[in-house]
């Protein structure tokens, strides 16, 4: 219960007959609000007096009762995910964090048949095998089916299980900012729960997409959910910044006050794309572009470069084309076009109002997805040894954990030397360690 | 100047009235309704040091301390600060005392200060744990150095967040300290909040921060705390080294099993080659087969592998648990001697 809005010694310090207005307004205002607390409390809890000091300080004595009682109603919904293997030295840092770090991370089962949600962080490094434990204790392996990169989030499905136990979600519109908000996770090592406590920040955030809240999230937590003061599902724990699109990029914000669930109520139709595979990834248009000045003086945006190879190349966009409207909503600035186009994903199609010197023309345009620096060219094998430095190891870790289908490769055995088995590179021979597609294991890249 | 004193006093006298007339607003005005933490906050505050020594390069010459005697025992964070001749101890009075260090302990990094000091004012350490998953907390430390003198502490609340089982597991905190944590979701992983005070609303010590030390499950930075009971016990001076594990009698074994090495130690733990006759071979593990767990321990790498491998004997059955496609197969290894080959 928040009563420190009610400060009457510290009245705005203007003047006399404004000071007496501002108290008679706070007065009526101090008045409902007593009112309304004095209800809401009669209501809840049947304390006699709201504001009585033993039973503010009796109230929050027993929140950690409540937050205890919460963890407890989502554990069972909880997996611990344990990952082997991948690129465990990525290039460089992600967000001041070198790497993922080796623990196990968190997942919430979403149905009883096994479809368990987590954040694409905790795969970053693309592991060979995932197996999940669930609350009873049972390892079992998992698979990943799609990831939704707009969301950071992924879709595992555990193998051969029934009547797991799902969370109860709060829809999106019931979340108030200011609410009870409690992340829990594994990520601490503890077979039970770590949790962390705060409030609701904001919500709608990053493209709508996100809950925003100041209990500490972190790889602790992320995959695991966020909930409220009565363990129902608000979300699940996400790295994400307003700013980066890196899959990581958000990490730097751990544990600052500043953490994002994503939302899963009312979710079916991006979980059913990710469990049908589909890789989610966020729309991208691929202009550069800047607020519209012209006579007309109805806004939109003129494009001052087009993007090769995005999806405003492959329409028929030139450059000084202004941008009117998409799917009926107004592209008043360039702002307004990221906004909107947050709404959408790679892959779906839209309208676009545009016009070219005084004609309006309309055309649907397929989004694309962002476009991809090309990979870079793997050099050539090296032969191993001891004294090979701890880079060239990272680097050779790369090539075995970023191989593609069809590739001439040589596979090493150490216990009968280098080269000694050679073959084609068959898929089949790595069915099984593919846990993000096209990854696999044991193989190099022969040039 | 004399008009706005107008206005203050103004706005003072019908800050009353309505302290009049609203009765229950009083008790918040007034200051008799701010929860449950300003008491605990009170009562560890007068507890409180700040210390201060020897600045060694980008090291931080300073930490905080929990007053823990009636004669003058202190209780900080181990650190090269204490190496220097002149560790002083700012006391809640904001007097400075010089102090001598007592004891250091390496695991747990704390160290034990003296100062000339007569105080009924001290924390009265629990042999048993204090707090539990969920409890608020409320952390008492001068992070960054920002209470100078008689200043007090800063505080941050905060709740529990875990009691970690976890003790002294090979590589699980590559931290000096590994021993069972306090975690917290208040941040107290800040330079100079080491030995300062996390307190329950009712100001009973859960324990003391410690150093600022990365988790290399989450890599992240832990906010957490020593518990109490550790600290008694190290104030007490009754902690018992960790006794080195008896292996007599016992021959290491050996599984039969290759792992495929090329890709590193860090890599997963994939079975390269099973030596016929032996063990596993008998089990029919294969290779491809990925070694999950071994003798109940996640085998997350080759390392991992390589560590719990050498605690396996001769005779003494070890559960295996490999992936095989998309089913764990769960099995009974006997290490033997070594097969010659």
């Amino acid at each position: 219960m928040n009563v420190s809005d009610t400060r009457f010694d510290r009245i705005p310090q203007i003047s006399r007959p404004a000071a007496m207005a501002v108290c008679f307004f706070l007065m009526t205002g101090v008045f409902a609000d007593i009112a309304r607390l004095q209800s809401q409390d009669r209501e809840s809890d049947g304390l006699a007096s709201p504001v009585d000091p033993e039973a503010l300080k009796k109230g929050l004595r027993l929140t950690p009762r409540a937050f205890r009682a919460a963890a407890e109603k989502i554990q069972p919904c909880l997996v611990t995910i344990e990952s082997f293997g991948g690129s465990s030295t990525l290039s460089g840092r992600i967000g001041g964090i070198r790497q993922r770090g080796e623990g196990n991370t968190t997942g919430v089962i979403i149905s009883p048949d096994g479809l368990v949600v987590t954040s694409s962080f905790n795969f970053i490094n693309q592991p060979n095998a995932i197996t999940v434990i669930t609350n009873d204790g049972e390892r079992r392996v998992a698979n990943v089916l799609g990831r939704d990169d707009s969301r950071r989030i992924c879709l595992l499905r555990i193998e051969g299980v029934s009547g797991l136990p799902v969370p109860e979600m709060v829809p999106v519109p019931d979340v108030r900012v200011g609410q009870w908000a409690i992340s829990v996770g594994v990520g601490y090592g503890d077979s039970s729960p770590a949790i962390s406590m705060g409030i609701v920040s904001a919500v709608n955030r990053v493209g709508g997409k996100a809950i925003q809240t100041d209990a500490n999230i972190s790889p602790a937590n992320y995959g695991g959910p966020l909930i409220d003061i009565e363990g129902k599902m608000l979300g699940v724990c996400v790295p994400m910044s307003g700013e980066g699109q890196e899959l990581a990029s958000g990490v730097e914000w751990y544990d600052s006050g500043i953490g994002f669930a994503i939302p899963l109520a009312g979710a079916e139709t991006f979980i059913e794309r990710m469990s049908k595979g589909i890789h989610i990834q966020r729309a991208f248009f691929g202009i550069q572009s800047e607020n519209s000045d012209d006579a007309a003086g109805d806004g939109g945006i003129r494009i001052t470069e087009i993007i090769a190879g995005s999806a405003a190349s492959k329409s028929e966009f030139q450059k000084d084309d202004v941008l009117l409207k998409l799917d009926d909503q107004d592209l008043p600035n360039v702002a307004e076009l990221r906004n909107v186009l947050a709404k959408y994903y790679a892959g779906d199609t839209v309208t676009i109002l545009f016009r070219r010197g005084e004609e309006e023309k309309s055309v649907q345009v397929e989004l694309g997805a962002p476009i991809q620096p090309e990979a870079e060219d793997t050099p050539s094998l090296f032969p191993g040894n001891q004294q090979e430095s701890r880079t060239r190891m990272s680097q050779q870790h790369r090539w075995l954990t970023t191989l593609r289908k069809g590739s001439t490769s040589l596979r090493f055995s150490q216990t009968k030397r280098f080269l000694s088995r050679q073959h084609a590179f068959d898929p089949e021979m790595v069915k099984g360690r593919e846990s993000f597609a096209g990854t696999a294991v044991r193989v190099l890249v022969h040039k | 100047m004399t008009g706005i004193g107008n206005c203050l006093t103004f706005a003072r006298w019908m800050g009353l009235i309505l302290l009049i007339a609203i009765p229950n607003r009083a008790l918040i005005a007034q200051g008799h309704l701010n929860g449950a933490f300003d008491e605990a906050i009170q009562f560890a505050q007068k507890r409180m040091v700040k210390v201060y020594g020897a600045t060694a390069g980008r090291v931080e010459g300073f930490a905080s301390g929990v007053i823990v005697s009636d004669d003058g025992l202190i209780l900080t964070i181990q650190g090269v600060f204490l190496d220097g001749t002149n560790t002083r101890v700012t006391l809640p009075n904001g007097t400075q005392v010089p102090a001598t260090v007592l004891r250091r302990n390496r695991e747990m990094q704390l160290a034990l200060l003296k100062v000339d000091l007569a105080t009924p004012d001290f924390f009265d350490l629990s042999s048993e744990p204090v707090g539990d998953k969920g409890d608020w907390v409320v952390t008492l430390s001068n992070a960054f150095k920002v209470a100078d003198g008689v200043e007090p502490m800063s505080v941050n609340l905060g709740i529990i967040s875990l009691r970690s089982s976890i003790e002294a597991e090979p590589g699980k905190r590559d931290s000096a300290y590994q021993g069972p944590l306090v975690l917290i979701d208040a941040i107290t992983s800040n330079p100079g909040a080491g030995g300062g005070a996390v307190v329950t609303d009712r100001g009973q010590l859960v324990g003391a921060i410690g150093r600022v030390i990365n988790s290399s499950e989450t890599n992240t930075r832990l906010n957490y705390a020593v518990p109490v009971e550790l600290l008694k016990r190290f104030v007490d001076d009754t902690l018992e080294s960790a006794a080195p594990e008896l292996l007599a009698d016992r021959m290491p074994g050996d599984l039969g099993i290759e792992v495929f090495r090329f890709g590193g130690p860090l890599s997963p733990a994939y079975i390269d080659r099973v030596v016929k006759g032996s063990s596993a071979d008998l089990v029919e593990l294969r290779p491809d087969d990925l070694i999950v767990s071994l003798g109940g321990t996640k085998i997350g790498t080759i390392r991992e592998y390589d560590e719990v491998r050498k605690k396996v004997f001769i005779g003494e059955e070890v559960i295996i648990v490999v992936k095989r496609g998309n089913s764990l197969i769960r099995v009974p290894l006997l290490p033997a001697a070594k097969v010659d080959q």
